[in-house]
């Protein structure tokens, strides 16, 4: 089987899920599972290969894209056992089961190839496939916004790739990259604009506007995959410009941020990128926490999340690239979890709003375990894969010495138990209100792909070494000293992990507290209306559910932070201002403006050749 | 064997640990009821307390409610389990890297928070929204000092470790602190927001909101009665004991043996007691002003000076 064959059954499967679509809504969307699982399982099973037959196209099995590959199958695949329920409720259900095959299909042919011109050509593919899938949501304008911070990225991207074309006459990954980096003065153009693709896809400040917005407002189905999936792909160019360019070879005269006899210091140019990740971090953490949407809430949280990942790549050592390699992963996983439990909510309840909601737990508590485990392992919490990495990520901070990288991401990690506890609290716990009571457990076919995410943020929480497997050749690729963990080791620069220890500790403690609690005496069960109310009478379990404005002491105490978004809206109107202007100055039917180039045609005419 | 050895030392820990604590927390109750002129309860007073709670049958909300306490339990068990006491009384040897405390007490918190919420008892969400909110506030300036621990002693273990990355050298916090200089006295900035850090975590005035008895009603523990209670009693003791234990090992030089533990804990544990009995409660949005305006800023200045200037004592 070859790469090429791979992606071309992709396609074919998604043209077919179109007719079927047309024909049985439900025999189309089955169809996106068998095509988005079937690459999965080749990845973990069979060994690809990469020769080409048709001419253009040029793919290469490495390591790198094998790993984002296998992320995004995974996605892609667990998120496609919702399509079917959502196909009632989408408009066009024939074309979003094709973009969602062949937005599938052209992220694995993006992390495969190995010519530059070909990753813009998929970039592109994605960009527009997903394009036409957010609309079918709830809003136009988040689909305008997409595009256009997503066309800053690939345009930036294109002039990136044909500056490396007009100097090396190649649009060869591995050439290219290894020249520039002899070369800095171009190299720097060359970082910056992949930079600001990286960035931009990533959802990092301050191109992260287009996340909560597209997230927000995307099909249930499509929210994980957008933040599981595609935004990774900023990374993936990120892993590109700091690694595959090997940028602190390439910057090794610039200045070093804090060079120390201690420290060798950062350059600065990786330095302007961590500090971007940080910004990211504390933005998104903020944002996250004032949210009333739990889809924007969460799509906040991979804001900050691609803040942590930045973080990882921009230290450029290979502690650093683990974490941010293994945050992908442990984000993608959890990320995807919270958005598939928010869907199911969605598909019962019929709204996302937290303060409209309230005690799900009760009627569906098996979504609720496993929005409790994506959230612990968001928040970073033992024994889930989300520990994994921020523990790694912070030691590579730790040992370069990056004070402000590091209180963005302490802050960042405190942070994240304030949001994830939001819906946690307001929309599964709380009060259990009355016009919910018809909501039922979501249906097993939602449940299984939710119990596969789970499973594995928990297993590779408890055995992150496992993952070494795909991340070590990575680290070895690009020259760097492999991790090599065992299972009960996994080394950092000042201490050792032991996992399934801290795992096996934690269930000890459980085992503690439940023969505790069984052994006490047992309780009377009462109904939630009986609480202590400090002898007021209230009847109504609205009245006794606190679900708006949850943080409010301290969001007031950010409320008038400045934002980006008005800055973009001030942008915005300057440029509709220019443009007003040159369409008074050439279009417009006003007579003045006819004399007046009249008349400046004629002085031109007048004054003859003597102008030049 | 290392491991049943290991798992025995850690379980007589916890053991030792709440009987000490508790007994310790009786002991705090009647030099406060002495300062206030009263003669206060007997020193083990908090035993009957939590005891009597713990035999008296109870209500519950549902699974959650029960699920959080255990799992609130569970947490902090675990994280107690993985405390080294002196040199050699240590558990997990070489294990007990400073983050894993600071996210399995989470795990602690978290399960607290759930059941609290679970109640359906709007008080007990506002105390929770406020012991987050302070977290928040705390937990950042003295992770920073760590931060700032742990670039100068190049481990992150608080008992030694027992293999290093080749480069660096073989140590740990506590043997790094015996050998040189306490962290309270090489990093003094360090000590004052890890102080101040130690009050917010243990909840002690000024920075008691979530609490509140007063004003919300006991906040995230208003709906627990009987066993719910006795065990969250229990949880919030060994709570006590790792925040102090933290303290100790990172800021005094850890000990060298019981008695030396012991003392030290006793002036920690104690001290808090007095500062709090002489100040006046924090609103909630005070806690977070004043946690980013002084110690935040102490603990950066003290970063910088470390890891920039390289002044340590």
């Amino acid at each position: 089987m070859t790469i090429e064959l791979l992606l071309l059954s992709i396609f074919i499967v998604a043209i077919l899920s179109y007719v079927t679509t047309k024909v049985n809504k439900t025999a189309g969307a089955i169809l996106t599972i068998v095509g988005s699982l079937i690459p999965l399982l080749l990845f973990l099973v069979v060994d690809l290969k990469s020769t080409t037959t048709i001419e253009f196209f040029q793919f290469s099995l490495n390591p790198l894209g094998l790993f984002f590959a296998i992320i995004m199958s995974i996605v892609y695949s667990m998120v496609a056992f919702f399509n079917p329920y959502w196909m009632k409720k989408l408009l066009h259900p024939a074309s979003y089961n094709f973009l969602y095959l062949t937005s599938f299909a052209s992220t694995l042919g993006l992390f495969f190839s190995s010519s530059f011109i070909q990753v813009f050509f998929f970039f592109e593919f994605v960009v527009w496939t997903s394009l036409f899938i957010i609309p079918l949501g709830k809003s136009r304008v988040a689909s305008i916004v997409y595009y256009t911070i997503s066309a800053m990225g690939t345009f930036s991207l294109l002039f990136a790739i044909l500056l490396l074309y007009r100097e090396y006459n190649t649009f060869d990954i591995q050439t290219t990259l290894t020249n520039i980096s002899y070369n800095s003065n171009l190299g720097l153009v060359v970082y910056c604009l992949f930079g600001v693709a990286a960035l931009a896809k990533l959802g990092a400040f301050p191109l992260h506007i287009w996340l909560p917005m597209a997230h927000g407002s995307a099909p249930d189905t499509f929210s994980p995959v957008l933040s599981g999936g595609l935004v990774k792909m900023g990374a993936f160019v990120a892993i590109l410009m700091v690694f595959g360019m090997n940028s602190t070879f390439m910057f090794r005269d610039s200045f070093h941020v804090i060079h120390t006899k201690i420290l060798d210091g950062i350059p600065y140019q990786n330095y302007i990128l961590l500090a971007l990740g940080a910004i990211s971090i504390v933005v998104g953490t903020l944002m996250a926490i004032a949210q009333d949407d739990a889809k924007k809430l969460l799509a906040y949280s991979s804001v900050a999340n691609g803040g942590y990942i930045i973080l990882g790549i921009g230290v450029a050592d290979n502690i650093g690239l683990s974490g941010a390699l293994f945050h992908i992963f442990a984000h993608a996983t959890a990320t995807a979890l919270a958005f598939l439990a928010i869907a199911v909510v969605s598909y019962r309840a019929k709204t996302t709003k937290i303060s409209e909601l309230g005690g799900m737990i009760h009627n569906m508590p098996i979504t609720y375990m496993m929005y409790l485990i994506a959230i612990i392992s968001m928040a970073g919490i033992p024994p889930m894969a989300g520990f994994i990495s921020k523990w790694l990520i912070f030691q590579t901070l730790i040992h370069n010495g990056l004070i402000f990288m590091a209180a963005a991401a302490f802050f960042g990690s405190i942070g994240s138990f304030l949001y994830v506890f939001r819906p946690l609290a307001a929309l599964f716990l709380g009060q259990k209100l009355p016009k919910y009571d018809h909501v039922k457990e979501a249906p097993l076919m939602m449940l299984l792909p939710m119990f596969v995410l789970s499973g594995l943020t928990v297993f590779y929480g408890i055995f992150p070494s496992f993952a070494w497997n795909y991340i070590d050749p990575i680290l070895k690729s690009y020259h760097l000293t492999e991790m090599a963990p065992t299972l009960f080791q996994l080394h950092g620069y000042n201490g050792n992990l032991n996992a399934p220890l801290i795992a096996g500790i934690f269930v000890i403690g459980v085992l503690i507290a439940f023969i505790m609690f069984i052994s006490l005496p047992k309780s009377r069960k009462v109904s939630l209306m009986d609480t202590y109310t400090a002898g007021e009478f209230i009847y109504t379990p609205d009245l006794l559910h606190y679900a708006k404005d949850f943080y409010a002491p301290l969001e007031r105490l950010y409320a008038n932070h400045p934002s980006i978004l008005k800055f973009y809206e001030q942008l915005v109107n300057k440029i509709k201002e220019f443009g007003q202007f040159v369409k008074y100055l050439f279009f417009s039917k006003k007579v003045e403006m006819t004399v007046f180039w009249i008349v400046i045609f004629i002085t031109l005419i007048l004054w003859g050749g003597n102008i030049w | 064997m290392v491991i049943v050895q290991g798992i025995l030392i850690a379980l007589a820990v916890v053991l030792g640990a709440f009987i000490w604590q508790t007994a310790l927390s009786g002991v705090n109750r009647k030099i406060v009821a002495r300062l206030q002129k009263r003669r206060g309860p007997r020193w083990y007073q908090e035993f009957l307390d939590i005891f009597k709670a713990m035999s008296k049958t109870s209500v519950s909300h549902g699974w959650i409610f029960d699920f959080g306490v255990i799992m609130a339990v569970g947490g902090i068990v675990g994280t107690a389990m993985l405390m080294p006491i002196t040199n050699s009384i240590v558990a997990f040897r070489g294990y007990d890297n400073f983050f894993i405390y600071v996210y399995l007490l989470a795990i602690g918190m978290l399960g607290m928070a759930m059941s609290a919420s679970g109640s359906g008892n709007p008080l007990a969400s506002i105390g929770v929204m406020r012991a987050l909110t302070q977290m928040l506030a705390y937990e950042v300036p003295f992770m920073l000092v760590v931060f700032t621990i742990i670039f100068n002693t190049q481990a992150s273990g608080l008992s030694l470790n027992g293999h290093v990355l080749s480069g660096s050298v073989l140590q740990d916090i506590t043997l790094f602190q015996q050998a040189g200089h306490w962290n309270a006295l090489a990093l003094p900035l360090g000590l004052i927001v890890g102080y101040i850090s130690l009050l917010g975590m243990l909840g002690k005035k000024p920075f008691e909101t979530f609490i509140a008895p007063a004003e919300i009603a006991s906040g995230p523990m208003v709906e627990y009665g009987g066993k719910q209670l006795g065990m969250l009693m229990f949880m919030h003791e060994i709570t006590v004991f790792i925040e102090v234990s933290l303290f100790i090992n990172l800021f005094l030089g850890g000990a060298q043996n019981l008695f030396e533990y012991l003392l030290k804990y006793f002036i920690v544990y104690t001290s808090t007691n007095l500062v709090t009995n002489v100040y006046a409660r924090f609103k909630i949005d005070q806690v977070v002003k004043f946690f980013y305006r002084w110690p935040f800023a102490l603990a950066i200045i003290q970063a910088a000076l470390v890891i920039y200037l390289g002044w340590v004592i």
